[in-house]
């Protein structure tokens, strides 16, 4: 199967910064594509030369079948775009946005029309089609944005951080249309720090850190060679002072973080610990609400990679147990 | 050969595409208001009034004045604009060359000016009681001048920033100096030897001149050479926007 996207040894400097260093990866037509990494990684600067808005300093892109650095055009042609910024004009109405849209891509006036109602049925903005986008709200904009990246059926869809600041009913509605278009053949690239969002829709997701691709691989794969994150979650009836400290002291638990009421202890093998936490429990005349075991998520295997700090994983999988300087005080995922 | 005509019918289809959808969004924006269609006729009045002037010799002045100012301030304000909103990357992703989208982006304040053009000769010709001369001519000049000052407004608004503040400033202090040495405000009979030869440097010479072999049938200099000097600057203003753009592709704009 040809690959929608071939990227070979891409790089990109500003001045003397390296935003992208030397990144190597294919996309397979009909994948979803996730693009993890934190801010600053070079998520968006690779975007950015995938979809010919930037140039690279060296490397070579492949966009279904056509080099972008010498023949764009026909690859633009099909692809679609959505940046991080619902990009659409605020003076024209949603219909008259889709229409320009459309025209740009050459649509014929019937194919643009019929297209143009679907979508705005589809993504439940028909009511308003004829309403200057100045009034819509930030989720009807970015519905609207996605809208005129995909008037004409693109074969690759790009999106830069689809939902993020969405309300969770916009948020579902957009991941609902990503999965159909998926479905109807579309590949899909997209960038994000939703790491769940991604673990939910993605085939494959790359991680990306300092400009560099630091894992690829399908989110279950990526989470098992990730073994080590493993965790115990456990809340007790009540919360003793000091109830960290103890925890932490306790034998194969390498940290402890807080998680709302619960407390989190990480260790590479939780049943040795489950016994051991309701000797404790008891020992401590504490009463046990719930208690479960954790496979490592994909947010633990982004932490453990980007080495960033949201609460929990601050030490490589391979480095020893240091008790004191792992416990994670206060610290929230 | 069928494949190079489709394309090209195309292109022109797409770079009128981006045409009317700017007129629809920009025309009516303060900004273009403000620096586009106001702004030469404040500068007009402001330089003729207690002057004596024929009403030709007025009108003359008014179109070349206007033709200026306003082609040249859409680029700037239109460019940046979209840029921070985020929709100039729409454009540059979408199946068209980038002369394409400039040749889009120029008609836009090409059409904005011939329009504030017209209502300066409709104004001259009803209040100034001003005759024409050649009124072909002068549509023909109202034409050329218009894509030749919007290609130089182009050049600005093609410079890789976000913000237009950064690129209004230089644009229309240099616009305020090619005013002043290309034969507007002191006819280039009345200049030193010095200043004309500045002056031949300006395109905006040749559009005066232009205009004033339109409007009160005879000029300074020859008309053909007014004519092509006003289409050969409007093709070559294109090589420093195509230039901008590709810089912008480099620096991330």
């Amino acid at each position: 199967m040809q690959n929608a996207i071939e990227v070979k040894n891409l790089s990109k400097y500003y001045g003397k910064f390296l935003a992208v260093d030397n990144v190597s990866f294919s996309v397979e037509k009909g994948e979803i594509f996730g693009f993890l990494g934190p801010n600053g990684a070079g998520k968006s600067t690779t975007q950015r030369m995938l979809t010919s808005l930037l140039t690279p300093s060296d490397g070579q892109i492949n966009i279904l079948g056509h080099d972008l650095a010498h023949d764009a055009y026909p690859a633009k042609g099909q692809i679609g775009l959505v940046p991080e910024e619902s990009n659409v004009y605020t003076e024209l109405s949603a219909w008259d946005n889709l229409m320009f849209t459309g025209r740009l891509y050459r649509m014929s006036k019937e194919d643009r029309s019929a297209r143009a109602e679907e979508l705005l049925k589809i993504f439940g903005l028909w009511e308003k089609k004829d309403v200057k986008v100045e009034n819509f709200s930030k989720g009807m904009r970015r519905r609207l944005s996605i809208a005129m990246a995909i008037i004409h059926t693109p074969a690759l869809l790009f999106l830069d951080e689809p939902t993020p600041g969405l309300d969770a009913q916009s948020a579902r509605a957009i991941q609902s249309i990503i999965r159909q278009l998926s479905t109807e053949g579309t590949t899909v690239f997209m960038t994000t720090h939703q790491i769940e969002e991604a673990n939910q829709l993605c085939d494959r997701v790359a991680i990306i850190n300092h400009g560099k691709i630091a894992a690829i691989d399908t989110p279950e794969k990526l989470k098992q060679t990730f073994q080590q994150v493993q965790s115990v979650e456990i809340a007790f009836t009540q919360s003793p002072k000091g109830l960290e400290e103890k925890l932490t002291a306790l034998p194969e638990v390498s940290t402890v973080v807080k998680v709302g009421d619960k407390w989190r202890l990480y260790n590479d093998s939780p049943p040795i610990l489950l016994p051991l936490l309701v000797q404790f429990a008891e020992k401590e005349n504490l009463g046990i609400q719930s208690l479960n075991t954790l496979a490592p998520s994909l947010e633990d295997v982004f932490l453990q990679i980007t080495g960033q700090e949201v609460g929990a994983i601050l030490e490589t999988p391979t480095s020893p147990k240091k008790k004191a300087g792992m416990r994670r005080k206060g610290g929230k995922k | 050969m069928k494949n190079f005509i489709v394309r090209t019918q195309d292109e022109l289809a797409q770079a009128w595409t981006v045409t009317l959808k700017d007129m629809k969004v920009y025309y009516l924006r303060p900004g273009m208001i403000m620096f586009g269609f106001m702004m030469p006729f404040f500068m007009f009045f402001s330089f003729s009034v207690r002057r004596e002037m024929a009403a030709g010799e007025g009108l003359s002045r008014l179109l070349a004045l206007t033709i200026f100012f306003t082609a040249a301030a859409a680029g700037p304000f239109i460019i940046p604009t979209e840029r921070r909103m985020g929709t100039y990357d729409r454009l540059l992703a979408a199946p068209m060359s980038l002369f394409t989208l400039l040749l889009g982006k120029i008609s836009v304040g090409a059409f904005f000016a011939m329009i504030v053009a017209s209502v300066a000769a409709l104004f001259g010709i009803v209040f100034l009681d001003a005759n024409i001369a050649q009124p072909a001519l002068m549509i023909a000049g109202i034409i050329l001048g218009s894509f030749t000052f919007s290609a130089m407004g182009v050049i600005f608004g093609s410079i890789p920033t976000h913000n237009p503040g950064d690129v209004q400033m230089p644009s229309t202090l240099i616009r305020w100096i090619l005013l002043f040495v290309s034969g507007v405000f002191v006819p280039l009979a009345d200049m030193s030897a010095t200043a004309r030869g500045f002056s031949y440097l300006s395109p905006l010479t040749y559009a005066q001149d232009l205009m004033n072999h339109a409007v009160l049938g005879m000029g300074e200099l020859n008309l053909w050479l007014d004519l092509s000097i006003l289409f050969i600057s409007g093709i070559l203003f294109l090589l420093p926007s195509i230039k901008l753009h590709k810089r912008g592709r480099v620096l991330g704009y």
